[in-house]
């Protein structure tokens, strides 16, 4: 697969690189960010995906959140891609800012008109991660996910599908319980019809519920003051609650004074960089 | 060769030795003395000769004795006179030794005797050799009849059998030399020493006799005083005599001229001054004269009593008791916990026979201790004193005996006993991977000067073994510095004037972690700590007894104890064991944190507070009564704590699954402890010397 140098700018040593392919899964050119650490020129070095939240590109968290200084120090390469496919003339795709463009919730539609392209899910788990194998110098068996918001959502629901693929899983302000908040029941509904049992196989509540393995260490920050909190979006206490029943090992912090913004994403990314350190470079 | 009268002293190897070399002389027709003579003989050097003594030059005092031939024998040299005169003089000693360095100095190759010469006379040289006559002769000479029965052998090997013998012989001569030499230096040593022996009996009778010379020149000056006194007594008597007698005469005179005058007055008168005469004449008369001689011409015979002269003359023989030994200070370092080593040394050139060294510990004033004196002889110039008190002072004084007497003790020196050894408190020692404090008991009543400690790694391949050491300490602990990851054994000694104790007990230690103990002076009284000083316990208490007075080193409000953790920066690391089901407090706290406040209710104190409502578990975080909020869904069930004084962090981690719970950022411009603390019944255990885990280099 040809990829496409968008950009490259020197950052902390290391290298912020823009690329744009052809994706299988999306059926339509798509952008992602990857950043190279110095410690990269001479040996491979683990992968750290981030996803997005509702609105993002690959942009907004290369260029607002400062993680290049921990990613660095600690030899990470961080891939960013874009929050959902781009220019597929789809009917209503731009409708909504939280449903449809930038808003793929890291799904694979199983709904019509949505199905042929919207199928981040497996663009994420797949053809993205093999993708970035055979170009960069990346070690193939240590992979962590991270994310905000919907990403954080994405990321949650991408390792507990996925028990054992990604070493540590993190999240910022991550949409816990999608099945029945309303971000999650209009996307769910858009994407995968109204049988709600098809639902749960992308609620991450859920999917602890029946996470075989306990391996994870999931680390959530949470701005105390964030809105989509207080309007019901992101329900952390279920998701928590649903951990303590399983044992799978969660610290939640709830960050007083801090919002939904990537101010918030900003002040703890470094936290979050190196708790994924401490699994990948072992 | 001359032939000499032997001294006494010769020993008959000497004139066998004398007879071979004549033989082996006149065998090679080695007649000629002078050949050999003359490269003994030096016309200004005493004459050596092979066998015998060198002759001694004496530049001596009375040159009338003239060159002392040596091998005159003792009597002859008795019979000339007493005065051996120059006897030992530097000159004659240097004479002897330039006489011996003449011989020594000869390689043994020099000496003519070993040149074995060619027969210079080819025509009827002798070509065999007749053993039994001893002589070389002609081949044809054998048939002769005087050597017709006798052994021939080849010349040659005639030849070369006599050259081994004459080899054989100087070697011994060698040796000979040798010997000799050796033995006149050391006759040169016991001249020496008999000249000082009479130097010193010299001394010694000059003295004795001036004292008794002395004495006598005294009694004589007071008996003439005593005679002279005598005399001037009597005159002084007599003289009185003759006055009052000359007074008397003039008396009788007067009386009889004025007799006279009456006499010749008329009758009337006369009667009247005749009766008045008349009386007076009766009462002059009546009066006796005394004329008796009151002192005796004669002056008394004088007893002179000599009997301290006698005394004094008795004691001329005898030595003199010597002089007060001088008792040496301590040397350092030589003394044990138990013992001493006293050294002293004579004054001057005493004879003694024996030392008599008594000791008593120094009286330290309080009452009931004046001990009995204690007293050892020895004849050594040194003594070694057991069965002593460690770090004792002990007072010394020495005192010479010989056949005379004693002598006055020497003056006091006082020596001290090494202390004895200190005892490490093992169950206190807190290290970490830089460095360990160690404290200790002194094991000594009494103060002791310093203390020393002694740090060997353990032996391992890179690690010598090599014993460092920590000196001049002025207190009861140390705070050492150390590798990391390597063990240690450490003693400790105690010093004073004397020495070093022994070694204490050994403590050990691993910089591997940290280790610290709790401490039960802060120990809240409803906990209890094992013995071991790592676990807390709060048992049930059916009823709640009364708080505790409130108190600065003890918690009274709060049940919690404080942990022993060195006092050294860097990083620390350490694990709790927690019930899940009790409520728990863990952290750090500065020293003076208050402790009447629960942990973590003001800025002196950093800690995770866990607490159990069924089914909930909360998790605080607290520092000056806030907290963050922080859910934790798997509970710790051990809980490991980094500190680092670098970084000013603490972090608490889920030690199970490697999982970091939260992480203060605390200013620590003192040195923090461990703290513990338990709300409710339960029990805390401390895992101590776990180095820091990798999980946890992250943070």
């Amino acid at each position: 697969m040809a990829l496409k140098q968008i950009s490259s700018n020197k950052c902390f040593g290391g290298l912020q690189k823009v690329f744009e392919h052809d994706s299988v899964e999306l059926n339509c050119k798509m952008k992602f960010a990857i950043y190279l650490p110095p410690k990269a020129e001479t040996g491979k070095c683990p992968a750290l995906y981030w996803l997005s939240g509702l609105t993002c590109t690959e942009q907004n968290f290369i260029s607002k959140s400062g993680y290049h200084q921990a990613a660095s120090e600690h030899g990470l390469v961080v891939i960013a891609p874009d929050t959902s496919p781009r220019g597929c003339n789809i009917k209503g795709e731009d409708e909504s800012w939280d449903f449809g463009t930038g808003a793929g919730f890291y799904v694979d539609a199983t709904e019509h008109p949505w199905k042929t392209n919207y199928r981040m899910y497996s663009y994420v788990t797949e053809e993205l991660p093999q993708l970035i194998n055979a170009n960069f110098p990346v070690d193939p068996q240590r992979m962590s996910i991270f994310g905000h918001s919907m990403g954080g959502h994405g990321a949650l629901i991408c390792a507990l599908k996925n028990p054992g693929k990604y070493k540590s899983v993190s999240a910022f302000a991550p949409i816990c319980n999608p099945v029945i908040c309303p971000w999650g029941k209009k996307a769910f509904n858009g994407y995968l019809g109204a049988d709600q049992s098809k639902w749960k196989a992308y609620d991450a509540t859920h999917l602890v519920k029946s996470f075989p393995g306990s391996q994870l260490d999931i680390l959530i920050d949470q701005g105390k003051d964030d809105q989509f909190l207080s309007d019901g979006q992101l329900l952390p206490d279920n998701f928590i609650a649903a951990c303590t029943e399983k044992k799978i090992p969660v610290v939640f912090r709830l960050q007083e004074g801090y919002d939904h913004s990537y101010y918030f994403i900003a002040t703890f990314i470094t936290d979050h960089i190196r708790h994924h350190a401490k699994y990948l470079n072992v | 060769m001359t032939s000499e009268p032997r001294g006494a002293a010769r020993g008959p190897s000497q004139r066998d030795l004398e007879e071979e070399v004549d033989e082996l002389v006149h065998l090679y027709g080695l007649e000629d003395d002078d050949e050999l003579g003359d490269e003994f003989v030096n016309e200004n050097m005493p004459r050596i000769e092979v066998s015998e003594y060198p002759a001694y030059v004496v530049p001596g005092r009375e040159p009338a004795v003239g060159q002392r031939d040596w091998r005159l024998s003792g009597e002859a040299a008795e019979a000339e006179d007493l005065s051996f005169g120059g006897w030992g003089s530097e000159g004659q000693c240097q004479d002897l030794r330039e006489a011996y360095r003449y011989t020594h100095g000869r390689a043994s190759e020099e000496y003519e005797c070993y040149v074995i010469p060619e027969e210079e006379d080819e025509e009827e040289a002798p070509d065999v050799f007749c053993v039994t006559c001893k002589t070389p002769i002609r081949a044809l000479e054998k048939v002769l009849d005087e050597h017709k029965e006798h052994e021939v052998t080849p010349l040659s090997k005639a030849l070369e059998s006599a050259k081994d013998e004459i080899h054989r012989n100087m070697y011994r001569l060698e040796k000979q030399i040798i010997e000799m030499e050796n033995f006149a230096s050391h006759l040169e040593e016991v001249f020496i020493t008999v000249e000082e022996n009479f130097g010193r009996q010299e001394q010694n009778f000059e003295s004795h006799y001036n004292e008794i010379l002395e004495t006598l020149a005294q009694k004589y000056e007071e008996k003439i005083q005593a005679l002279v006194e005598k005399k001037k007594e009597k005159l002084e008597a007599l003289y009185g005599q003759l006055v009052s007698c000359g007074e008397n005469l003039d008396t009788c005179k007067e009386l009889m001229e004025t007799v006279e005058e009456i006499c010749h007055e008329e009758k009337v008168d006369f009667i009247k001054d005749a009766v008045a005469m008349a009386d007076r004449l009766r009462k002059f008369l009546e009066t006796k004269t005394d004329v008796e001689i009151s002192a005796q011409p004669a002056l008394e015979d004088q007893t002179l009593d000599f009997s301290d002269v006698e005394q004094l003359l008795g004691s001329i023989n005898t030595i003199p008791a010597p002089s007060a030994p001088v008792i040496n200070p301590q040397a350092p370092n030589s003394a044990t916990g138990s013992s001493v080593r006293v050294c002293w040394s004579l004054y001057s050139d005493d004879t003694v026979e024996s030392y008599q060294l008594s000791y008593r510990p120094v009286r330290d004033g309080s009452p009931g201790t004046d001990h009995a004196e204690s007293t050892v002889t020895v004849k050594e110039t040194y003594c070694s004193v057991a069965n002593l008190v460690p770090n004792t002072q002990y007072e010394f004084r020495v005192t010479a005996q010989n056949r005379a007497g004693l002598s006055p003790a020497s003056e006091c020196a006082v020596y001290m006993t090494a202390p004895s050894p200190p005892v490490i408190k093992s169950k206190e020692v807190r290290s970490c991977e830089e460095a360990a404090l160690i404290c200790w008991e002194s094991g000594n009543l009494n103060p002791v000067d310093s203390y020393t400690v002694e740090l060997i790694q353990a032996e391992t391949p890179g690690a010598s073994g090599v014993t460092e050491s920590v000196v001049g300490i002025p207190t009861c602990e140390s705070l050492v510095q150390l590798q990391p990851r390597q063990s240690y054994t450490i003693y400790v000694r105690a010093l004073n004037v004397g020495g070093p104790s022994a070694r204490s007990e050994p403590a050990t230690v691993h910089t591997t972690g940290s280790y610290f103990r709790l401490n039960e002076q802060t120990c809240h009284p409803w906990l209890t700590i094992s013995e071991d000083g790592l676990t807390a316990v709060r048992s049930e208490r059916k009823t709640p007894t009364r708080e505790p007075p409130p108190s600065s080193t003890r918690f009274t409000r709060c049940v919690a104890v404080m942990g022993n953790l060195i006092p050294v920066r860097g990083h620390h690391y350490w694990e709790v064991e927690v019930d899940e089901r009790s409520d728990y407090t863990v952290g750090v706290a500065f020293e003076d944190v208050p402790k009447q406040e629960d942990l973590g209710a003001n800025c002196l104190s950093w800690c995770m507070r866990h607490t159990w409502a069924s089914p909930r578990h909360k998790y605080e975080f607290l520092h000056n009564k806030t907290t963050p909020d922080i859910r934790i869904t798997v509970a710790p069930k051990k809980i490991g704590i980094l500190l680092d004084y670098e970084n000013s962090k603490l972090s608490f981690f889920n030690v199970d699954i490697s999982q970091h719970l939260y992480t203060f950022s605390c200013q620590l411009h003192q040195f923090v402890h461990p703290c513990f603390s338990l709300e409710k019944p339960g029990c805390l255990k401390i895992h101590n010397g776990i180095s820091v885990p990798k999980h946890v280099t992250f943070y």
